[in-house]
């Protein structure tokens, strides 16, 4: 204490200058594990590079190389005697033809999607020539960017005198650093005797009040302190944002609602694309207003064993049960009229209920109740001892642990009352104790899905006279082509038909399976009923610039025989990714080129032209410097969106443009994305290096203004 | 024009350019001036053509020595525009029965017999040349015939005891045959002729035989001969009889002398293989006296012709001595032909049947042809060929040369190629094996009236540089054009099985190009014939790597990388989340799912492949979730939750230390979170910057 006092004395000076040092050294600090950690990861790079070049050469070793009748004979003669001369066989190596030049991509068969770049990443160098010529090409290139630079610390163009000391986008991160490191430091030294545990101690108001005013833009010394609990806070081990679910298999699992668990798979899950924080899609429509097609979730009326909760004596609990689960069932729109009050399993019920289902479900609820009755032999025969004991014993002692009651929530909204199906799941606990637990948690118990109140259901006649009239529809909107194409959204507007305010009517687009409006929405595309291949203006899709549906084209094929390569539709070729093989050499017009393997007739799908997909906004901005390059794979693909292949794309990217091309690019609407497809424009023989030409595209329906940039490779 | 004759064999002399009707007039010496004038033109024709000639031929002739691998052999009654050269063809095989066979072979085998008891080889010899003679009716009085005597030879097996092949000599006959005879006195029916029994064929019966051959001996009473050697004479008739066991044998006998003279020839009748070497036609062969030792082999390599070393076989032709029959197979005497002139072919493909021997039956067929076309030539000395005419069409060659100002015809009646006297059958083939093969020289299609003219230029674009697919060369680095010598090369088998659309073939497609040479400059090879590269790496695509679309996967490796990533910056997400998350998205790149209707699929996929990792990392509750999750977005059923579930409860029961786990698991419910380590070290703040509610927001 004594020692602080010192310290204290020499004032709020001494402290600024030690605040001032101490953020010297954690900035050199920095800086140094930056320095490293870029020299580490250009090791790896290096030794990844050295190991490929290793396999190569040991390649290179096995091959035998012919030796051959050396004819000539090299010479050294030295003016020096005690130099004797040397003589080495003159070997020719032929010369090698260089490639063209090819900046380096990344491979992709896919669109992805990337966001617009606020920062310039780099000031491009494309020759002292350029740069000396049109001087004033990248300072307008950075002002498009607002004068950022990637990386703008000691400044192109330098942004603030105090570089030397801030740094706007790091600070919060130093102060991080910062603040434990001094909090280190004063405790280190005004308590050096006591355990490192007992470091974490509030450090003294001197140090926030001199770090305050030393970077008086960082807020008061009160805010300082706020901020420094909070930063200090996360660094207890295995502690997770608060908003964050624990791990339901973790040892810190809590019981929880059904949403919380449930939470980050509902709204990471990309619906479009089956993938969790998908590439393509930045935004995920959350299942919450997605409807429950299939009944299936039948009250299993058979006793999974001899203790299950059916059996249970009629007693004070399935009195208590009795009235919650009317409630839910009575909620399913009379589907089961009868099954709550005969539930107790008389063998009737379950006919009954197969009964008022429609006929397609019918089968499939049958698969369920097979099913579910195999699982049922099998729950018997492994767990049913055990659990007879404890059942008689202790029925209402059975405790849960948070991850059972979470999970028990989570099914409970999806199996309903089927008890012994949730028993199984969970795992730990019998139906018996799980229909226990339901009564107890009969007040926050999940609600039966509600049926879409929108739409009317609707008669199955009407459904093929709507077909036909969409089949007009489309010739209509064909014939009254506008000029723009807009991406595609997936509507979401509850308890609102899809008309003018439906974004996906205004952009005129069809309603996809995506969209939350009721499938009988007017404005949805039917799909075909092809039973040919759907390669003619006869099959809807086709008409509509489409690619069949596989959920929707029921009869064409397009939703079969995923594992072979014959499908009977031939217009589904861009989603099932059925692209033929295509090989690179350097081309015979400019640079680089990409050839066929195996000939293709005409017509016939190649490849779909991939990349990154940028806004608009952005393209102009990256096309100012392809242009300057003389090298752009910027794509049009619809209003919004432009797809770039320049940093990521597929093999396709380096057909040239031609004004007799053997390609053409068409852009399809494939299951709620606008794609790029190459198609043959005739026959092309094998080996032959493909063509397209960039700016028309031969998709009538599709025309597209805007920047025209062709794809020439200088 | 000789040249063309002896695809095989190979100088190119300027003193046998006698085909042309202005040189040959040199043989008569008679206007001087003007036979200056027409070898200055020649030396032009021969400036422009003759290297192009010779390279042409030594590429022929060293495919026929080394079958060099790079240069493709193809079968040619398999190339689509020769199609009909191919005899077979498969509409027997639908009626095909192997019980039938056995019928067929014995059926054949009596035929065969009957047949070959009745016929006989039929020698008729014409005359015996030599050329240090004057012509014979400048010396009537002198002798006008030699005594031929032909014996067939059969060579034995070697029996164990046996030293070496024992050899049987059968005489079948001696004749009278007249010495130089000039053709156009000398009817058909006066010439001596002998016959063979084809039962002399038949397996002897102590030794087997391996081959037959005849053996001609002349005997002639000598006399003093002047050197009757004329520089420069050529002579256009000369034919080369070459079976490919006799090639280049002869040369010249210049011997003077008063004694009786021999000179002996063989000619192989029946090879080892018992295929049959001679055909109908005319031969001429050449003798060898008896003292003179035969060239040996070994001078005919290619070497030697490379060293520019010219072989003799066409003096010997020239000077003589030489022998000329005409051979017939017959059913009897006075019969037809009975050796169908197909029939060899058919024998020789019945086993090892390779191109060369091909082309030396074709070539023989040609030569009787060339002599057909040249008959009228001034220095004809024999009558014409009995063949009947196979072909109405008369070809015209217009050779084009300096600058395509001069030009030289020459007119064939047959639709062989004159280069490697392939047997096209066909104009349409013709000119299609000319132009794919022979790209050396442009050649452009003309109607004529009489037939077909094709002009033909050297074509200048030709750079002698490799046409083929680079891939080749790739594959066999080193020296693979070293003109210095062969070199062993690795194997390449390339299977070339092609079945494009084609076009009708129509000869309008060798008409010469409005848009003047552009098009010939193109090479003819379609396909392949370039190196690719691997898209990542620009390195060089080795032929093993043709067949696999290597960077095309739907999976790369960054992008598997990147997703985990992605979600490893999420804050509010945890790490049992995270990790199946990052499983479930993983399994769907790999796989591509892109319908609902794949999701039932997808599920049970995943369990089954992922299932053992997600009991071992202890992820089953949040397998569960996400199953729920997919449940929830209305893409699966319960009932794939639940047989999804039950699977993954077998792969627990099945896993070898399930127990192990379970009990592990217990402890690490006291410690931290030891069981999804590896997440929580990748989740702690740092990376984190993203939620997931900012997603939704």
């Amino acid at each position: 204490m004594v020692l602080t006092g010192k310290r204290s004395e020499k004032g709020p000076a001494c402290w600024k200058r030690r605040v001032k040092s101490e953020y010297m050294r954690l900035r050199q600090l920095k800086r140094f594990r930056r320095a490293d950690e870029v020299k580490s990861m250009f090791n790896t790079n290096r030794q990844k590079i050295l190991d490929r070049t290793d396999i190569l050469n040991q390649e290179w070793k096995t091959r035998r190389i012919q030796p051959v009748h050396i004819m000539t004979s090299c010479t050294a003669d030295s003016g020096f005697s005690e130099f004797s001369k040397q003589v080495i066989p003159l070997k020719t190596l032929n010369a090698v033809a260089s490639v063209p030049v090819m900046y380096s991509w990344s491979p992709l068969q896919q669109n992805f999607m990337v966001e617009d770049e606020t920062v310039l990443h780099n000031i491009p160098y494309m020759g002292d020539e350029i740069l000396d010529q049109d001087g004033t090409f990248i300072e307008e290139l950075i002002k498009n960017y607002d004068g950022k630079v990637h990386g703008d610390r000691e400044g192109v163009i330098s942004l603030s005198q105090y570089s030397d000391n801030e740094e706007e986008d790091e600070e919060e991160e130093e102060q991080q650093d910062f603040k434990v490191e001094k909090m280190e430091v004063c405790d280190g030294k005004e308590h050096p005797e006591e355990p490192r545990k007992e470091v974490l101690k509030f450090p003294s108001d001197k140090i926030f009040e001199a770090i305050s005013s030393m970077f008086p833009d960082k807020g008061s010394t009160e805010e300082l302190k706020e901020k420094y609990k909070e930063l200090t806070e996360q660094q207890l081990p295995g502690a997770l944002p608060p908003e964050c679910t624990p791990n339901i298999d973790g040892p810190n699992a809590r019981s929880v609602q059904r949403e919380q668990s449930l939470h980050s798979f509902h709204t990471l899950f990309c619906r479009r694309c089956f993938k969790y924080d998908c590439f393509l899609h930045p935004f995920h429509a959350t299942p919450n207003t997605y409807k429950r097609k299939n009944l299936e979730n039948l009250v299993d009326s058979k006793p999974c064993g001899i203790e299950c909760y059916i059996e249970y004596p009629a007693g004070e609990v399935a009195e208590q049960a009795k009235t919650p689960s009317k409630r839910t069932v009575g909620r399913r729109r009379g589907r089961l009229p009868n099954s709550s009050s005969s539930r107790p399993g008389t063998p009737s019920v379950s006919s009954e209920t197969k009964d008022t289902d429609s006929d397609r479900e019918g089968s499939r609820a049958a698969l369920v109740k097979c099913s579910v009755l195999v699982f049922c032999a099998e729950g018997n025969s492994r767990c049913q001892t055990p659990v007879k004991m404890k059942l008689i014993g202790e029925a209402e002692a059975v405790e849960w642990s948070g991850a059972e009651a979470s999970l028990f929530r989570v099914l409970i909204g999806t199996y309903y009352d089927n008890f012994c199906a949730i028993a199984r799941l969970i795992g730990t606990k019998t139906c018996r104790q799980v229909y226990e637990f339901r009564v107890k948690e009969s007040s926050i118990i999940a609600r039966a899905p509600a049926e879409d109140e929108d739409t009317p259901p609707r008669k199955k006649k009407r459904k093929h006279r709507l077909w036909a009239t969409h089949c007009r529809k489309i010739q209509l909107k064909k014939d009254g082509s506008s000029n723009h194409v807009y991406n595609y959204q997936p509507c979401d507007h509850p308890r609102q038909p899809c008309d003018a305010s439906c974004p996906c009517v205004t952009a005129q687009n069809f309603c996809e399976k995506f969209c939350q409006c009721s499938s009988e929405c007017q404005n949805r595309f039917p799909g075909c009923r092809c039973k040919a291949q759907c390669n003619t203006k006869q099959c809807p899709c086709y008409l509509a610039v489409r690619e069949c549906d596989p959920d929707l084209c029921l009869t064409c094929g397009a939703g079969d025989n995923w594992d072979s390569k014959n499908v009977s539709c031939k217009n589904c070729s861009i989603q099932r990714g059925a692209k033929k093989h295509l090989l690179l050499a350097p081309s015979d017009v400019a640079g680089w080129g990409i050839f066929i393997k195996e000939p293709v007739q005409k017509n016939e799908f190649i490849s779909e032209y991939c990349g990154e997909i940028i806004s608009q906004d952005e393209a102009d901005r990256r096309g100012k410097v392809y242009d300057k390059y003389m090298c752009s794979f910027l794509f049009n693909l619809n209003n919004d969106f432009v797809v770039d292949a320049t940093r990521k794309g597929n093999k396709i990217r380096f057909a040239n443009h031609s004004v007799n091309p053997n390609c053409y690019a068409k852009v399809m609407m494939v299951n709620g994305d606008h794609r790029i497809g190459i198609f043959a424009k005739r026959a092309i023989q094998t080996g032959e290096e493909l063509f397209f030409d960039y700016r028309y595209s031969q998709a009538d329906a599709l025309k597209y203004v805007g920047i025209e940039r062709e794809l020439e490779i200088a | 024009v000789s040249l063309w004759r002896n695809g095989g064999s190979c100088s190119s002399s300027p003193s046998n350019g006698a085909v042309y009707p202005a040189s040959s007039a040199v043989m008569n010496s008679v206007k001087k001036p003007k036979m200056e004038q027409i070898q200055a033109d020649h030396e032009l024709f021969l400036q422009a053509f003759e290297s192009e000639i010779l390279n042409t031929l030594l590429l022929f002739g060293m495919k026929l020595i080394f079958s060099l691998p790079l240069l493709p052999i193809y079968l040619h009654r398999t190339l689509t525009f020769m199609s009909h050269r191919n005899g077979r063809s498969n509409a027997r095989r639908k009626t095909f029965k192997v019980d039938d066979m056995l019928q067929t072979v014995e059926r054949m085998k009596g035929e065969q017999d009957s047949l070959s008891l009745s016929s006989h080889l039929q020698l008729t010899f014409t005359g015996f040349f030599h050329k240090d003679e004057k012509p014979s009716q400048n010396s009537e009085n002198e002798q006008s015939s030699v005594s031929l005597e032909v014996l067939l030879v059969k060579v034995c097996h070697k029996k164990r005891k046996d030293v070496s092949c024992p050899i049987k000599q059968v005489p079948t006959g001696k004749k009278q045959v007249p010495l130089n005879p000039d053709s156009n006195q000398t009817k058909l029916g006066s010439y001596p002729s002998l016959l063979v029994s084809s039962n002399e064929f038949e397996p002897s019966n102590s030794h087997m035989v391996k081959s037959y051959s005849l053996l001609f001996r002349v005997s002639r009473t000598g006399r003093r001969a002047a050197n009757g050697l004329v520089n420069g004479e050529a002579n256009e008739n000369i034919d080369v009889i070459d079976t490919p066991s006799r090639k280049k044998r002869s040369s010249s006998h210049r011997e003077e002398g008063e004694t009786t003279e021999t000179f002996v020839a063989q000619m192989t009748v029946f090879d080892k293989n018992r295929r049959l070497q001679l055909l109908d036609g005319e031969y001429e062969v050449s003798m060898q006296g008896m003292e003179d030792s035969p060239v040996s082999k070994k001078r005919a390599t290619w070497e030697t012709i490379l060293d520019g070393k010219r072989l003799p076989p066409f003096e010997t032709f020239s000077q003589g001595p030489t022998l000329q029959f005409m051979l017939r197979w017959t059913g009897d005497a006075s019969g037809k032909s009975t050796a169908p002139v197909a029939k060899p072919l058919a024998t020789r493909n019945s086993d090892s049947s390779s191109p060369m021997e091909t082309r030396t039956s074709n070539h023989r067929a040609a030569l009787m042809a060339v002599k057909e076309s040249v008959s009228t030539d001034i220095k004809t000395r024999k009558e014409q060929v009995l063949c009947e005419p196979r072909q109405k069409l008369r070809i015209f060659y217009q050779f084009l040369y300096n600058n395509n100002t001069r030009q030289q015809t020459e007119a064939r009646d047959d639709l062989h190629c004159p280069w490697c006297t392939l047997n096209c059958s066909k104009l349409y083939s013709l000119l299609k094996h000319l132009k794919l093969s022979h790209s050396r020289f442009i050649f452009n299609y003309v109607p004529h009236p009489k037939g077909a003219r094709i002009d033909v230029s050297i074509n200048e674009c030709y750079d002698g540089s490799y046409v083929g697919n680079p891939q080749d060369i790739h594959s066999q680095p080193g020296f693979a054009f070293s003109r210095n010598g062969p070199v062993k090369r690795t194997a390449v088998t390339h299977i070339l099985v092609c079945r494009p659309k084609r076009t009708k073939p129509s000869l309008s497609e060798f008409l010469e190009s409005e848009d003047g040479e552009l098009e010939q400059q193109r090479t003819y090879v379609s396909g392949h014939n370039r190196l690719y590269f691997h898209s990542d790496s620009c390195m060089p695509l080795r032929p093993q790597e043709m067949e696999e679309d290597s960077e095309d996967e739907r999976d790369p490796e960054w992008l598997r990388e990147k997703t985990a990533t992605q979600l490893d910056e999420f804050t509010d997400v945890n790490e049992g989340e995270k990790e199946v998350m990052k499983l479930w998205n993983l399994h769907v790149m790999k796989y591509g799912f892109i319908a609902d209707n794949q999701m039932n699929q997808a599920i049970m996929l995943f369990a089954e492949n992922t299932g053992a990792h997600i009991v071992r990392r202890n992820l089953c509750r949040n397998f569960l979730l996400h199953l729920v999750s997919m449940h929830d977005f209305n893409l699966v059923t319960t009932a794939t939750i639940d047989r999804a579930m039950a699977r993954l409860r077998q792969i627990k029961e099945e896993l070898p230390d399930a127990e192990e786990e379970e009990q592990q698991q217990g402890q690490a419910l006291v410690s931290a979170g030891a069981c999804n380590g590896n997440s929580i070290t990748s989740t702690g703040g740092k990376q984190g910057k993203r939620t997931k509610s900012a997603l939704t927001d």
